[in-house]
């Protein structure tokens, strides 16, 4: 008897005592009804608590989160071009900003007398094309512009006519204060503000057309973008290069400065270009950036990559000679020199007289595999890539032998951007870092966790002391400016005519470092067939053009980089070798 | 017991949902207001935006440039012109007055230097 009253209660082994009070309590047929009642109300009453206090618990909780985007409420006539961040130079001057402006809008099927709305609206905005407007609006669409971006003064006048159908959106329009002073550069954007050339449709590929797409951009709540840009060095440098221009009766002229610590570029320009708040000129060819989107031959300047190479390769000193005496004949070639000296050359000579021989001789003796592999550490030979979309390929000839070696040792037989060749001096300059060059702030730690050791520290010693020498007694001594102690090397290059190089077509090139002895800026200047002119004695190379347009630019640009004039310092080989004790 | 309790639990509720409806109230009251603020304050947003385009157009460097072309004399900076604290000499030491009490007596005492055009107060012109 007990073992069968034992066994009842454990029927369903695995179910807890709980389940079992409450299956009895609810279900259980011996269990009195009251208590049954009881404790189904009880359950009832467990339940109601429970949801009510969730609900308590959840009150409690939106009272204490802050309020997050949920109370965000779009406007009705909100802006359907993206804002975009505002764009501001190192100083923080505005160099492109957003501005609301009312849109004007149609609703053709609303209209009720097509003809009315017509003559009102040419009455308002005379340059609208009548019949145009009236195929447009007579069209029975839902939609049409009739023109965007309209003054508030023009919408006052519309919205006080009271055409049905007729209604105003704001649109953010990007607006460019400072006009052509900064073109290229910066870029511009089309009437939706999607940026399509420049800075403006880098700002494009960072993510804003993303943003865009996901309709998350339609308030200014991004923080400007900074560039390395100065506005007064660029207005400067800009200005100097118009009045260059003027002078010498170039077809172009371009000029860029950089940064040889960071790889900033302080200042770019190249005329002629645009103003890029009315960007229909921007496609004109003439009017490109010759200086990432034009390649060239440099001419003379490349010399100075040359003679790095020599003086790096620990084959060469500065006292090491190269005959030029006689020309340097190749098969049906012969190489001369502008200012022949027919002797026998030092390193500094070569330099400072800018002698093709010395430099094609010295080229040969490292030998045609040593100076293409230096070009292409220097990053002469590939594509630059910078923020700028816009980017040249160098011209690099696809059979490269002695002939090629020879010539593009002084620079005639490659064709780079020039801002490829401003990198490639810059490295020889500043310690020997390879510094890719960049459009945006940076400083100068960025820069050196990004670059390359490409020279010997002593090398580039010894290349300071060149450039300032041939400031001193060489072909750069027309760009002298008095307090700053500058180095630089000439260049004019024959351009190419029909496949033959043209005596009387150049391409004058000037590279300014400035100060020599501790270099913080690199500034190039550039001419495209400039002419002779009285002043000059009948010559174009780049002595009597390129080099007195940068002496004015770094006159006027050198105090707003904080450059103090400094006089009465020591010649070249006290300044720069003997005090930092590098041996010839 | 019973009954007052049920009647506590209705107070309660009634109380309960006073308290909700007034709640509600308010919040919508202060969502209006928020939005109204948020359209206040765009609306600033982009007049500060107007008028910070404006600034920088006319403090552009190329106005400003021409500007200064037409109607002022200013020529540009020479690097002489520029100079350091360091290069700038000490101040010279004031000469002693002179002892003679006959030519004090004769002229009246010599006013102090001046380095500029303006004279010290109450200094004969």
């Amino acid at each position: 008897m007990t073992e069968i009253a034992f066994n009842a209660p454990q029927k369903k082994t695995g179910e807890s005592r709980w389940q079992r009070v409450v299956r009895t309590l609810l279900y259980g047929a011996n269990v009195d009804r009251n208590v049954k009642a009881k404790a189904r109300i009880g359950l009832a009453v467990i339940a109601f608590v429970a949801v009510y206090g969730i609900i308590a618990s959840k009150l409690v909780m939106f009272a204490m989160i802050s309020e997050g985007h949920g109370g965000r409420r779009s406007v009705a006539q909100d802006a359907m071009a993206t804002a975009r961040p505002d764009i501001v130079d190192r100083q923080g001057a505005i160099i492109a900003t957003d501005v609301k402006m009312p849109s004007l809008f149609a609703e053709p099927r609303r209209l009720i007398d097509v003809d009315e709305a017509t003559e009102m609206l040419t009455a308002v905005l005379p340059d609208l094309d009548a019949k145009d407007m009236r195929e447009r609006l007579s069209s029975g669409r839902g939609f049409a512009w009739p023109r965007r971006e309209i003054t508030p003064a023009q919408q006052r006048e519309i919205h006080r006519l009271g055409l049905p159908g007729i209604g105003f959106l704001t649109e953010n329009k990007r607006v460019y204060p400072n006009g052509p002073v900064v073109s290229h550069l910066i870029g511009h954007v089309n009437v939706d503000n999607q940026g399509i050339a420049g800075i403006e449709k880098w700002l494009d590929g960072q993510g804003l057309a993303a943003l865009h797409m996901a309709g998350l951009a339609t308030d200014r709540l991004q923080k400007p973008v900074e560039l390395a840009l100065d506005l007064r060095v660029q207005f400067a440098l800009r200005d100097e290069l118009a009045k260059a221009r003027d002078k010498f009766s170039a077809k172009a002229a371009a000029g860029l400065m950089l940064n040889v610590n960071t790889g900033e570029i302080v200042a770019m320009a190249s005329e002629p270009d645009y103003d890029p708040n009315n960007p229909r000129e921007a496609n004109d060819p003439t009017r490109i950036n010759r200086l990432t989107t034009g390649v060239y031959e440099m001419g003379s300047t490349f010399k100075a990559l040359t003679i790095a190479m020599g003086l790096d390769s620990g084959r060469m000193g500065l006292n090491t000679t190269f005959d030029a005496r006689m020309p340097l004949r190749y098969g049906k070639f012969a190489i001369n020199d502008y200012h022949a000296q027919r002797r026998v050359l030092s390193i500094p000579e070569i330099f400072t007289y800018s002698s093709n021989i010395g430099t094609a001789r010295l080229a040969l003796a490292l030998g045609v595999d040593y100076h293409k592999a230096w070009l292409k550490k220097m990053g002469q030979l590939d594509r630059l890539r910078t923020e700028l979309p816009e980017s040249a390929e160098p011209i690099v000839p696809k059979r490269w032998g002695e002939l090629n070696t020879v010539t593009i040792a002084f620079g005639h037989g490659l064709s780079v951007a020039p801002l490829q060749a401003v990198m490639g001096v810059a490295a020889t300059l500043n310690g020997g870092l390879l510094i890719p060059p960049t459009f945006l702030k940076r400083s100068p730690e960025e820069a050196r966790a990004m670059a390359q050791q490409v020279i010997k520290p002593e090398t580039s010693i010894k290349m300071r002391y060149l450039m300032r020498l041939n400031a001193e007694i060489g072909s750069a001594k027309t760009a002298n400016v008095d307090g700053y102690y500058i180095g630089g090397k000439t260049g004019t290059a024959e351009k190419v005519i029909n496949g033959r190089y043209s005596k009387t077509k150049l391409l004058t090139d000037f590279m300014a470092v400035l100060p020599a002895d501790k270099p913080q800026y690199l500034l190039l200047v550039m001419l495209d067939e400039p002419q002779a002119t009285k002043e000059t004695h009948g010559y174009a190379t780049a002595g009597w053009n390129a080099a007195p347009t940068a002496s004015k630019v770094i006159a006027r640009v050198a105090p707003l980089l904080d450059i103090a004039p400094r006089f009465d310092l020591p010649k070249a080989e006290q300044a720069i070798l003997v005090s930092n004790q590098v041996a010839r | 017991m019973m009954r007052i309790l049920n009647i506590l639990v209705i107070a309660a509720l009634v109380a309960a949902a006073a308290y909700v409806y007034k709640i509600k109230f308010e919040s919508t009251l202060q969502a209006e207001r928020v939005a109204k603020l948020r359209h206040e304050l765009r609306r600033e947003r982009d007049a500060v935006a107007i008028l910070r385009a404006e600034w920088a157009k006319l403090q552009a460097p190329l106005r400003v440039q021409g500007l200064a072309d037409r109607h002022l004399k200013l020529k540009p900076l020479a690097s002489a012109q520029l100079g350091n604290f360091d290069n700038l000499p000490m101040r010279p030491t004031p000469a002693p007055p002179p002892n003679d009490p006959i030519a004090s007596l004769m002229a009246p005492a010599a006013p102090p230097e001046t380095t500029g055009s303006i004279l010290a107060p109450g200094a004969p012109r």
